[in-house]
């Protein structure tokens, strides 16, 4: 330790700046470290699938399809990784995307909502579901595993009630919202969507100006940042990587595919409520030590309520997406939903003890597993064994970070 | 010695607590005023931290009354707590190892503005709070995990200087800390009494309890087994309540077996 034995606290020692700098460094390699890892693993899976498919992966259509296809998850994801970092689970998303599906459908074919009221039923439904089952794991105290394996039979069963088999001829224009695409109003520039260019470019912007703020704020407090270089470096792939992915999806039928706006947006909201507010800090506290938080101050049962409310609110959105996607609502829609969320979560460094986790994580465990459906699907590699790999992937990114983790000796 | 106020700010009067066949609290009393420190001493399982999770709002009590400045109050919730002005530093520290130590000094307690945290002004008050305490944590952004047992205990510490509390409970704050530290939080706590502060420390060091309170409650088996004060009684005597060689009146342990003796040694 360190060798004052001065005992007056009423004389302010200076801190330790530079053993201080030295401890901020280790960590902020710690921290980052595993998400470049995750970002890393997406990026060499793209490009080995870029390889084994002849360079059909990275075509303009199937990228924007990539997105189509995988939206759902992505969506639920976003939920799930706040429940997981809470330390519950949600087995039920699969049976009330059915569900919701169901009912926006009936709605729209039986009861002629129109279809944004019938959207906002969508998600409204979905929201009295969640609080459903937030009321009986926060308010009753049942493990969430039991109560969304309960939700997960009763949603079905409700699902096939209010469905029947199928429900079809919905309008197109509820359609649209998975297939379409933002309407390209500002025309092409040698055949690429102009509005996609310039969502693109103020992507770009938005993530540069975000982190040179971060990094002034650091500054400001004089905490420790990333050499210049490599933040300029850091800066630049990004910069590149959505670039590239900009102009593919330029290039594409439709432009800018609508679910990647409804995703993005998504993302970012949900990146702020967990970094910047209150509810999110209480997740992560819950979700490290339940107790403790509990001694804080911290209200755990609201917190376990509206984690599961929210859940059940994005189970909504992503029955909307499911349910326009496949132009009806079916009763077996969902199969699996679940898990896939729940992969992407884990994929994406989620702890499964809980208070580790973040949305970004989730969606590149999302895109992982979309990236490996697709190439996979390209190569028509049979989908039994599809199953089989996918399985394999979330077992080794698992294994491989509670190793990594192992030997940097954090745990 | 400062003059005591004549109305205790917290009093608690026959405050009984049982765990099925387990009698954690009974019958016990229990006074601190401003301006004072109350040091509450006892065998392993006599009841200590029980009685401090009841000012804390994480016990509530069977039967008893609770009254700070002379109102009855209720403490159902560790946040009434908090709000009524008692903070707490648990034996377990409850500290959350997934976030920093900012986050874990604010934790229930955050700053916002517009439902947006201000994390530059909590750290800049974490800065300050632990400079203050001297404590020899690296920086508020390590994650509470990577700290040592002491750092741990100066977060937790430096968790009731936050929130200008009335009553300070202190559940055995120095038990991982080195001599220099230790002397560092006692003194700390000798200032939190000149602010004008009630503090209850728990501790199983006699010598960092005579040094720095004014009078010693001694619990047994979950009962009030004397009250010393601390400048005139000797070393002997507290043990000796301690361990129950000295007992207090036989009325008030009436309802004690006499097999209990032996099981205290
Ligand atoms: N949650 C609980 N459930 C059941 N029994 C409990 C619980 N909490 C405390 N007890 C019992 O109450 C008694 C008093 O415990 P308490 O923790 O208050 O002791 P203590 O004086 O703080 O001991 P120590 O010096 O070891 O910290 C013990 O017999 C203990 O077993
Ligand atoms: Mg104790």
């Amino acid at each position: 330790m360190s060798t004052r034995t001065e005992v007056n606290i009423s004389s302010p020692t200076p801190p330790d700046l530079p053993r201080q700098s030295i401890g901020q460094r280790l960590q902020g390699l710690g921290g980052n470290a595993r998400q470049y890892g995750i970002f890393g693993a997406l990026i060499v899976i793209v490009l080995l699938f870029q390889v084994l498919t002849d360079g059909k992966l990275l075509l303009a259509n199937n990228v924007a399809a990539l997105f189509q296809q995988n939206a759902y998850v992505m969506i639920l994801a976003i939920g799930m990784v706040m429940v997981i970092v809470a330390g519950h689970i949600d087995l039920s998303v699969g049976s009330v995307v059915a569900f919701v599906g169901g009912v926006v459908a009936v709605s729209m074919r039986d009861f002629d909502l129109s279809w944004p009221v019938a959207v906002l039923l969508g998600i409204a439904i979905g929201g009295v579901v969640g609080a459903w089952q937030g009321f009986w794991v926060a308010y009753v105290g049942i493990p969430a595993f039991i109560v969304t394996l309960a939700g997960m039979l009763v949603f079905r069963g409700l699902a096939l009630v209010v469905v029947g088999e199928t429900v079809a001829g919905l309008p197109s224009s509820f359609i649209a919202i998975s297939k379409g695409s933002l309407p390209n109003v500002l025309g092409f520039a040698s055949n690429m969507d102009v509005v996609t260019l310039l969502i693109g470019a103020l992507a770009v912007a938005a993530i540069v100006i975000s982190q040179l703020r971060a990094r002034a704020s650091l500054r400001k407090h004089d905490l420790h940042v990333e050499a210049a270089g490599l933040f300029v470096a850091k800066l630049a792939l990004i910069a590149v990587g959505i670039g590239i992915l900009t102009v593919i999806l330029s290039f594409s039928a439709g432009g800018t595919p609508i679910v990647l706006v409804v995703v993005g947006v998504l993302v970012v909201a949900y990146s702020f409520l967990m970094g910047r507010t209150v509810f999110g800090r209480h997740i992560y506290a819950i979700g490290g030590n339940r107790l403790a938080a509990g001694l804080s101050g911290v209200n755990t049962r609201r917190v376990d309520f509206w984690i599961f409310v929210n859940m059940g609110l994005l189970a909504g959105v992503a029955a909307i997406v499911t349910t326009a996607r496949a132009g009806a609502a079916i009763a077996a829609a969902g199969q699996n939903f679940e898990l896939d969320a729940i992969a992407a979560c884990f994929i994406g460094g989620a702890a499964v003890t809980g208070g580790i986790g973040r949305i970004s994580g989730a969606i590149i465990g999302a895109l992982i597993m979309g990236v490996l459906n697709m190439g996979l699907s390209i190569m028509s590699v049979d989908p039994a064994w599809q199953m089989a790999i996918k399985g394999l992937v979330l077992l080794l990114a698992v294994a491989f970070d509670l190793l990594n983790k192992r030997r940097a000796g954090t745990q | 010695m400062v003059e005591r106020t004549r109305t205790p700010l917290l009093t608690m009067r026959g405050i009984t607590k049982r765990y099925k066949a387990v009698e954690a609290l009974v019958d016990v009393n229990f006074e601190v005023h401003a301006h004072e420190v109350v040091a509450l001493v006892g065998d392993n399982g006599a009841g200590k931290s029980t009685l401090a999770k009841v000012v804390a709002g994480v016990v509530v009590p069977d039967s008893g009354l609770v009254e700070i400045d002379g109102e009855p109050v209720s403490i159902p919730s560790p946040k009434a707590a908090q709000r009524l002005g008692v903070a707490t530093v648990f034996q377990d520290l409850a500290l959350c190892d997934n976030l920093d130590v900012t986050a874990n000094l604010f934790l229930g307690r955050e700053m916002r503005n517009a439902g947006v945290m201000q994390d530059g002004r909590m750290e800049n008050i974490a800065r300050s709070v632990l400079r203050d305490l001297s404590s020899r944590i690296p920086s508020v952004r390590t994650p509470l995990s990577h700290l040592s047992a002491g750092q741990r205990q100066s977060v937790a510490i430096a968790r009731t200087l936050l929130g200008s509390p009335r009553i300070v409970v202190l559940d055995e704050p120095t038990a991982a800390l080195s001599v220099a530290h230790t002397a560092e939080v006692l003194t700390h706590i000798e200032r939190l009494r000149e602010m004008g502060l009630g503090v209850i420390l728990i501790s199983h060091n006699m010598n960092d309890v005579r040094a720095v309170s004014d009078r010693i409650e001694v619990l047994r088996h979950g009962r009030n087994n004397g009250s010393f004060d601390a400048q005139r009684s000797s070393y002997e005597e507290i043990i000796g309540a301690i361990t129950g060689a000295w007992q207090m009146a036989p009325a008030s342990r009436a309802s004690a077996p006499a097999d209990r003796e032996a099981a205290g040694r």
